[in-house]
């Protein structure tokens, strides 16, 4: 069975008083506690026993308790340090709490205090620990999830895809119209279903902020114009006309074009998918304070007030005038973090049965001087 | 035929496999299948294919990418055209830090997403084909 390790403490004071006292005080809790007479013997404790937390008195011959509490800083951040200052000098108080302790404890203090302050450090330390799990579990679970999701649900969907390739090849002349229909409305649902694990995987594997570094200067009537070449066949099925409205001479903006082209074709297309058929979307682009504006509009069923601020969030679906259309609500979610990973923002206006409007804003390219 | 043309698939998805073996088998290609590995390998250097079909992930991992290491330390084999069918473009990425998403593994390879469209399949296997039987001429 293993039992909980004891947590460890150090406390790094000149005054033997204080150092036994301190000691005397914890006794009876399931504390290892150690003591260091000055900064430098309390240093190599700290790298021997690889505390949870330190006391660490400011006022010391030797090396000063702030310069101490700086090397236990540099050398582990994790663990908790508190200040004990000798008398009521909150100045000094103040300098320790920036440069990382986690609180003070002026002198003289009761046993109760000490009892109390010392809880309150290990409990500091047990949230800070668990964070850096965490963190570290849900990085793991990320990269796990891509090679998961990748294997697990790609591999069965693209071999059930592949025959259904083959077959439509072997059996083309030999099936009723139906039959074909079916088979080809078969092939369309499965590739939405690849679609759709790959937005996940974007979403979930792929860290959106590292475009950053691939950013160059675009011209925003070349992001437009690639986005609707990808969107036109999907209008032109619902027989919804695509309109611009783009000035003329608009500025650069800095980015990188593949994500925002993404970014425009998930919005673009969203509002094709929730037009009525036989409308139109407009897409409107400007400069306004130092930004450029993108805004999407569309005739067509609108998002409920109650509803508007999921629309950008994780997994909202919209009602699609049309069902056949898949919508996987991911598309979105995929487009504002490309949005936002380009310092810039998105909004949604909307009314119900009128028509949803999505505005981005990118900031133009600022000029090299 | 007179000049049939002898593929090798290599991937361990035999539903896959059978997926696109008949497209390469109704083409007209004389088409073999090894499902792991270790058989693949004893397949090429037994006897002559024209081109590889190369699955990634295979097994425990990118066994695929141990497959075109081999090949690529082998003056014969390194010769072949490889066309990698892989269902995972991050982790192809991810296996060659800092390299382009399509690596270069032999002297003539090319990489398309599975699955893959018949039309296309088609284009790449006869496209490597040619490039290799061009390159053959001139070099040898």
């Amino acid at each position: 069975m293993e039992m909980n390790p004891k947590e460890k403490i150090i406390i790094i004071d000149d005054e033997e008083v204080v150092l036994d006292s301190c000691t005397q005080i914890l006794q009876g809790f399931n504390y290892d506690i150690s003591t260091a007479p000055n900064g430098s013997q309390g240093l190599k404790l700290v790298d021997e026993i690889k505390p949870d937390l330190v006391f660490i008195d400011l006022k010391m011959p030797g090396i000063p308790g702030m310069d101490v509490l700086e090397q236990i800083h540099n050398q582990d951040n994790t663990i908790v340090t508190i200040v004990i200052t000798g008398y009521a000098t909150v100045d000094s108080a103040v300098e320790a709490m920036k440069k990382g302790a986690y609180d003070f404890l002026p002198k003289p203090f009761t046993p109760d205090e000490f009892r109390l302050i010392t809880k309150r450090g290990l409990e500091r330390r047990k949230l800070v620990v668990e964070t850096i799990t965490l963190r570290r579990e849900k990085e793991l679970l990320r990269e796990n999830f891509a090679a998961i999701v990748s294997h697990e649900l790609k591999s069965p969907l693209s071999a059930i895809q592949q025959n259904l390739f083959a077959l439509s090849g072997e059996l083309a002349g030999k099936l009723s119209e139906s039959q074909n229909a079916r088979l080809e409305r078969m092939k369309i649902r499965i590739d939405d279903l690849i679609k759709l694990i790959n937005s996940w995987l974007r979403v979930y594997s792929v860290d959106i902020s590292k475009v950053k570094d691939s950013f160059s200067a675009i011209q925003v009537l070349t992001l437009i114009t690639k986005a609707i070449e990808s969107v036109e066949p999907h209008a032109i099925r619902k027989d919804i006309r695509l309109i611009t409205r783009i000035d003329e001479q608009l500025p650069p903006i800095e980015g990188d074009e593949l994500s925002l082209v993404e970014a425009l074709v998930n919005i673009i297309g969203n509002a094709v998918k929730y037009s009525y058929p036989e409308s139109q979307v407009t897409i409107d682009s400007v400069e306004k304070d130092g930004m450029i504006e993108i805004a999407v509009s569309d005739k067509g069923v609108g998002i409920p007030e109650d509803e508007l601020p999921n629309v950008l969030s994780d997994f909202y679906r919209g009602k699609s005038d049309d069902s056949d259309e898949s919508s996987h609500g991911i598309g979105l979610t995929i487009s504002r973090k490309i949005i936002e990973a380009h310092n810039g923002t998105i909004f949604v206006t909307s009314k119900p049965t009128v028509g949803t409007t999505i505005t981005i804003r990118i900031p133009i390219l600022k000029e090299v001087v | 035929m007179a000049d049939q043309k002898r593929l090798l698939i290599i991937d361990d998805d035999p539903d896959f496999v059978e997926g696109i073996q008949s497209i390469l088998d109704g083409a007209g290609y004389a088409v073999d299948v090894a499902y792991n590995p270790k058989t693949g390998l004893q397949a090429l250097q037994s006897k002559f294919y024209d081109l590889l079909l190369l699955d990634i992930m295979m097994g425990r991992g990118a066994e695929g990418i141990m497959i075109a290491r081999t090949m690529r330390k082998d003056p014969k084999l390194r010769e072949i055209p490889v066309l990698i069918i892989t269902g995972i473009r991050e982790q192809i990425a991810f296996l060659f830090p800092g390299e382009p998403v399509h690596p270069r593994f032999v002297a003539i390879d090319e990489l398309v997403e599975k699955p893959v469209e018949p039309k296309l399949l088609l284009e790449k296997v006869s496209t490597l084909i040619e490039t290799a039987e061009a390159r053959k001429a001139k070099t040898g």
